[in-house]
């Protein structure tokens, strides 16, 4: 049986007699102490054991796996062997998701067939099986897209990332316990809960639903991205542009509707995209040169590829900067007194804060660049100018953070100096580098 | 198998490449070609640029511009097309030490794309070729460094590629390792597979390469046939004190060629590669009454090349 290769080897490495029989045994103890515990039935306590525990196993150990699954290869230097095969993308991603973690869903499923028997409401079981199953999947995936930008980075300590995900997991904790709930009708009468998108009236179940199968898929298409790009599978940045689109509309609903919304939904998102994209990415001044080699050859497909993601982000923020300037909506005028939305200076400390972080980013120690930038960041947004303001300086003030100027004119201006003496800064370390 | 070698058409082809890290430019317009089924010597001192070159032509690094082209294949515009036609061995090889030699190699045959019905036979072939087949079922961990490498290679040449890039393929090996392999990479050769192996151990090198190719500071220095012509020899002619103008005396024989000559003492020549055609050569030097002890095929050959080479100012 032609069985995809990387999901073979997985199981050569993960099944063992060993594991097949250790599982089931360990959780059989756990349950048999549940049980004991619910009177010698399978009661309340066995149902919520059962789904804690498939939650710390598809979604911790589930996690580990796969990201495992990709940084031990870069450890072991057996990734270039992956690299040199006839492996596509996507075999090397779902073999790798599901391949490494096939113990873990052994156990979890295992764990969701005692909840099923442990629980009372059947009728709302299908619903809750399928939020545990793109919960975990979603964990699962999320970590591999983790792995994935580890090993792009050149990392290959699994540790820190994995305590990321730790985090990411216990905060998410509270909404996942919250799961059986939402999932049971009579403590939640669907009637009362609805959201609204676009004026459309949903059930909240179902629109979290299918944003948790939105988030998987865009979840798979990220790991696709990046495997394709560790493959050297030369492809144009269009994935990140979808998403980006994507989640314009998605957000945009979310915002209660008016004239602005939309333009309001681009600007945000797309902000906070640039910094996402900025920060996803390895930044290699070699990059840049490659890409305008490619644009000075008239390569202009090649110089498509070689475009960093955050560039895209960037200038889409640019048309809905503009809309949002011109509009005259009371919401803009200021988040405060003293602090002012002026889109366009706005988008300029944008690419301020973009253009330090590739200054950092192209020295010699690059791995700082993250922690430079924030430590930049905390001077600009709030050490000069709070230090400025509490001398009554507040033009001064303003030079520094131009959201506070008292017009636009003068934040643009404000926001134009910082921005061009970043930017000059960073253009004479990438020339001293390349 | 590839097929029988023509040793005439070029298999790689190397255009104006060039290659930079943050500050240093490893790869300067680096353009060559290379015939097929020859084995080439990549050599160079350490930091000329010789592992970025092998990982280039590997698709695994992008270079800043030019074009290799493999087997026909454009490398940089079809990495994974191309990785059909090229084997690669690392300098800092990695096995999966959890699985056995034989689950290593099944997957390594199933990723190159070969059917699973096939790949028994495949490993079979590969293993008696590396002369691994009775370790199969051990880990690589417990093997020793001379047959981890053989693993490695096996698993580099189980789909059949046309061309095979070793960069340091006997380091950490044993002088009997290393004469094993010299014999393996004639045997690759033999049956059609074009080598290009980097190594700083330039007798080992001369065992089995037909070419060199020297690489410094980025650049080409020089390419040059070391086994091209099968038609002459070089020998190293020593002799028991000085005789002046011995270029001169030399020169008097049309069939010998003076490659070079050293304090009057030593000259390395190039004669005909003809048991009966080498007596007369020597009788000839007799004849001129040169004071010869020693008359012997040159073993350091391309050792000497290469110096010769890198000496040169760049």
């Amino acid at each position: 049986m032609n069985l995809n290769p990387e999901f073979q080897r997985q199981l050569y490495l993960e099944y063992s007699p060993a594991r097949l029989m250790g599982v089931p045994s360990v959780l059989g103890i756990i349950f048999s102490f549940s049980y004991f515990l619910d009177g010698y039935q399978w009661g309340v306590s066995t149902a919520q054991t059962a789904l804690t525990l498939f939650m710390l196993i598809t979604l911790l150990w589930g996690a580990r796996q796969c990201m495992d699954s990709i940084i031990e290869e870069y450890r072991e230097n057996t990734w270039d062997t992956q690299r040199l095969s006839a492996l596509g993308a996507w075999e090397m991603c779902w073999g790798k998701l599901f391949g490494s973690t096939v113990m873990v869903w052994y156990g979890g499923l295992l764990c969701l067939v005692v909840y099923s028997l442990a629980i009372d409401h059947l009728s709302s079981l299908p619903l809750l099986l399928s939020y545990c199953v793109c919960i975990a999947l979603l964990g699962q995936s999320g970590s591999l897209l983790l792995g994935l930008l580890a090993v792009q980075r050149g990392q290959s300590k699994s540790s820190s990332i994995f305590v990321l995900a730790v985090l990411i997991f216990l905060s998410c904790w509270p909404w996942l316990t919250n799961i059986a709930n939402l999932a049971d009708p009579i403590s939640q009468p669907i009637s009362q809960h609805t959201t609204t998108w676009y004026d459309i009236s949903i059930d909240q179940q179902i629109f979290m639903q299918i944003s948790l199968v939105l988030a998987l898929f865009w979840c798979s298409i990220g790991n696709y991205r990046l495997m394709t790009q560790e493959l050297g599978i030369r492809t144009t940045p269009w994935a990140w542009l979808g998403f980006n689109l994507f989640l314009i509309i998605y957000l945009g609903g979310l915002i209660p509707n008016s004239s602005f919304s939309f333009s309001l939904a681009t600007f945000m998102t797309c902000a906070i995209l640039t910094y996402a994209g900025l920060l996803v990415e390895r930044h290699d001044a070699m990059r840049i040169k490659r890409l305008l080699t490619y644009f000075k050859q008239g390569l202009w497909q090649r110089g498509c590829e070689e475009m960093p993601i955050w560039w895209l982000s960037f200038v889409l923020t640019l048309p809905a900067a503009l809309v949002l300037n011109f509009s005259e909506h009371a919401a803009f005028r200021g988040f405060s007194d003293l602090m002012h939305f002026y889109p366009l200076a706005m988008v300029l400390i944008l690419l301020r804060d973009c253009a330090t972080y590739l200054y950092f980013s192209y020295s010699n120690n690059p791995q700082r660049a993250m922690s430079m930038t924030l430590l930049v960041g905390v001077l600009f947004y709030g050490i000069i100018p709070g230090m400025f303001n509490l001398m009554g300086q507040s033009g001064l003030a303003a030079l520094f953070f131009p959201l506070w100027a008292d017009s636009s004119l003068t934040a643009l201006i404000f926001a134009l100096i910082q921005t061009g003496f970043i930017v000059y800064l960073l253009y004479q370390r990438w020339r001293s580098t390349t | 198998m590839p097929g029988k070698p023509s040793f005439n058409k070029p298999m790689i082809f190397v255009n104006h490449l060039t290659f930079e890290y943050p500050g240093l430019r490893a790869l300067d317009d680096v353009s060559f070609h290379i015939k097929q089924g020859s084995i080439t010597a990549l050599v160079g001192p350490n930091g000329a640029g010789k592992t970025t070159l092998l990982r280039c032509m590997a698709a695994l690094e992008q270079p800043v511009s030019g074009s290799i082209q493999i087997a026909g294949i454009d490398v940089l515009e079809h990495p994974r097309e191309s990785h059909r036609n090229i084997g690669y061995l690392s300098d800092f090889f990695g096995l999966y030490q959890r699985l056995t030699v034989r689950q290593c190699l099944h997957f390594v045959a199933r990723a190159q794309g070969i059917a699973d019905t096939d790949c028994e036979a495949a490993i079979d072939e590969v293993s008696r070729r590396l002369h691994i087949n009775d370790r199969l079922q051990m880990r690589p961990g417990e093997l020793s460094r001379g047959l981890r490498q053989r693993v490695a290679i096996a698993q580099a040449i189980i789909h059949k590629p046309r061309l095979l890039l070793l960069d340091e393929p006997a380091s950490g090996l044993d002088p009997e390792a290393r004469h094993e392999l010299a014999e393996l990479f004639l045997d690759l050769q033999r049956s059609g597979m074009t080598l290009l192996v980097s190594s700083h151990i330039l007798a080992e090198l001369e065992a089995y390469s037909t070419d060199m190719l020297v690489l410094r500071q980025g650049r080409i220095v020089e390419q040059v046939g070391i086994k091209g012509t099968t038609q002459h020899k070089p020998f190293k002619m020593l002799l028991a004190h000085p005789v002046e103008n011995l270029s001169g005396v030399l020169l008097q024989l049309p069939a010998i060629t003076v490659i070079k000559i050293e304090h009057n003492t030593l000259a390395l020549l190039q004669i005909p590669n003809d048991a009966q055609q080498q007596h007369a050569v020597l009788k000839s030097l007799l004849t001129l009454d040169l004071p010869i002890c020693e008359f012997a095929p040159d073993a350091s050959h391309l050792q000497d090349a290469y110096l010769q080479t890198i000496k040169q100012p760049s």
